[in-house]
């Protein structure tokens, strides 16, 4: 487990589990922090997998999500992939209202993410689907 | 005492009016001062946690807009922050000292052609969080208003005014 200033990480199967020490992302230097932290784990682990498990925010604003989104198109542009769990109703509402559920795969826990990212690696799982 | 407790209707409704009137510098951690004394404020009043949380967010957008975009985060520049609650009502008007803009040149976030844009979503969040969200002619003002729900809502926080 690895201990950033505003994020956590641990390694599991190839994929970084995040974890926010933040309940709340909105203040404009801890969102550049948090941003700073998640694009240099992505940049460690480039083709690898992201899970952003975000049991512990409750709350952010549209300034860090605008940093999610940025991140991840880079992460999607270097052949990585980003997976969302454990998001609080009140959170997830405002991933709903705003359409992004669209644009992020978004789970109801980290197990099922876990498993979206096997799901994606193995053809023979992925012919199953 | 119950957290969602409602005040009695024999309550005097002028008394209970609670007011704020600060001109802060474009400085966020200002902001975020003015915000944190309204937030206490509904907490003691007992508003329920999803009104909290979408006055709270829909603050941070219009104070974050007034200073990044309107101000242009120019330290020189000031906000005048009016903040206005009655037992059933949440008022606030931001003004920055910008040139303003046209709230219906911003496209729409959801769009599937701009979800991968960053920008556009604190207003949409406004105004779904709140009754109302009226921009000023010239644009460097906004008002919200939020009436307060008759009942504490079970499960979820749903935004009272979905797109």
């Amino acid at each position: 487990m690895r201990k950033f200033d505003s994020i956590v990480v641990e390694n599991q199967d190839g994929i970084s589990v995040i974890h926010f020490v933040d309940d709340k992302i909105m203040d404009t230097k801890r969102i550049q922090l948090v941003n700073d932290e998640l694009n240099s784990v992505a940049e460690e682990n480039k083709t690898g997998g992201l899970l952003l498990n975000m049991e512990n925010v409750r709350f952010l604003s549209s300034a860090a999500i605008n940093k999610l989104i940025v991140l991840d198109k880079r992460v999607k542009s270097i052949g990585g992939q980003i997976r969302l769990s454990n998001l609080r109703p009140e959170v997830r509402d405002v991933f709903s209202i705003t359409n992004l559920d669209r644009l992020f795969s978004i789970f109801d826990n980290s197990t099922e993410a876990m498993k979206s990212f096997a799901t994606r690696k193995s053809p023979k799982s992925r012919d199953q689907e | 005492m119950t957290k969602n407790r409602r005040r009695n209707d024999s309550d005097d409704s002028a008394a209970a009016t609670w007011r704020i009137d600060k001109r802060i510098s474009s400085d966020p951690q200002e902001g975020v001062a003015v915000i944190r004394e309204l937030l206490s404020h509904l907490q003691r009043e007992n508003w329920n946690e999803c009104e909290i949380f979408g006055i709270h967010l829909s603050m941070e957008e219009a104070v974050a807009n007034a200073i990044c975009h309107g101000n242009a985060r120019d330290r020189e520049k000031s906000i005048r922050i009016r903040l206005e609650t009655s037992p059933d009502t949440f008022y606030a008007k931001i003004t920055d000292e910008g040139g303003g803009f046209d709230p219906q040149s911003i496209p729409d976030p959801t769009a599937v052609e701009n979800l991968e844009r960053p920008c556009g979503r604190g207003l949409m969040l406004m105004r779904c969080y709140m009754d109302n969200v009226a921009y000023s002619p010239s644009g460097n003002s906004v008002e919200l208003h939020k009436k307060r729900s008759p009942t504490p809502p079970s499960g979820n926080c749903e935004p009272g005014n979905p797109p």
